[in-house]
């Protein structure tokens, strides 16, 4: 099939699924994933199941309650040891 | 003094790089120090000290890299040396055996009818303590690239190791919190009540 995308199996999209899910594939093999996924019963609800894992892993990530005055505490430190206000 | 304006000159060129490539990156640092940390009093005085730190050292930062992993890698090196070192030594598995194994994990929690625990379940606090539970070196990598957004590339760079490293620490430390939270699961009785309506649902 000329143009057409290379046919992967279960298993190595299984092999590749951590690393498809963290966009760290080529674009074609991540196209390639992505199309497998979509339409396999076996390899959809992994992906599923993984991707919720990662959001709720990634949901952990904390904010500062004040970030202004944290950069105030940094500066002023900074300052102490010599850096000018550029 | 010619000499005199000259070292002032450096100087402020040297304050200006300083704020324009390293300040830039408080957000980050910040984030990541919360993360290492979990409190936001010692997340303040860790990033304080990294910034001191990296102030004092900008002479060997190289402009043009990677600022925020320099960064990183100073920030982690201050958080670890306040703590006892623990074993660094850590087997190093093949990164797609370790995907594979991801497979097993979760047909067993299919079978525990544990499938959407994730998705479904506010598993917050869980989370903290099996990421606080991982040995050193599976924490940072969860660390970097789950909480921290980080590629595996800046996660190496990070932390000095290969790319192939990071992807089997990360990998194997998945695996490892996904088993602690299905446990967690288990032990909280979290799906019993549905497990129970579908047998009562089969005996009637
Ligand atoms: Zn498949």
């Amino acid at each position: 099939m000329p143009g057409g995308m290379p046919m992967l199996d279960c298993e190595s999209v299984m092999r590749q699924l951590w690393d498809f899910l963290d966009g760290e594939l080529t674009p074609e093999r991540m196209a390639a994933v992505r199309a497998h996924i979509e339409m396999c019963k076996r390899c959809y609800p992994q992906h599923e199941f993984e991707q919720s894992f990662l959001d709720a892993v990634a949901a952990r990530r904390r904010q500062h309650s004040d970030p202004q005055r944290l950069r105030r505490r940094v500066a002023d430190a900074l300052r102490a040891k010599g850096l000018s206000d550029a | 003094m010619p000499g005199q304006i000259m070292a002032d000159e450096r100087k402020l060129q040297r304050d200006r790089e300083f704020h324009a490539e390293a300040l830039r990156w408080l957000p980050e640092v910040t984030r990541f120090a919360l993360s290492l940390t979990r409190d936001e009093s010692d997340a303040d005085d860790l990033v304080q000290e990294t910034y001191l730190k990296a102030y004092e050292a900008w002479d060997t930062y190289t402009p043009g890299t990677e600022c925020r992993g320099w960064l990183f890698t100073i920030c982690r090196h201050s958080f670890y040396r306040r703590r006892l070192r623990e074993e660094r030594q850590v087997t190093c598995d093949d990164p797609e055996l370790e995907a594979l194994a991801a497979v097993a994990v979760h047909a067993s929690a299919r079978q525990g009818g544990y499938a959407d625990l994730f998705a479904r379940f506010d598993l917050s606090e869980a989370i903290d303590r099996a990421i606080a539970a991982l040995p050193e070196a599976f924490r940072d990598v969860v660390l970097l690239v789950d909480v921290n957004d980080q590629s595996y590339e800046a996660a190496a760079d990070t932390l000095d190791v290969p790319v192939g490293t990071v992807r089997s620490r990360l990998f194997r430390a998945r695996r490892l919190l996904q088993e602690a939270l299905i446990d967690h699961a288990r032990d909280a009785g979290l799906v019993r009540a549905q497990t129970d309506a579908g047998a009562n649902r089969h005996e009637s």
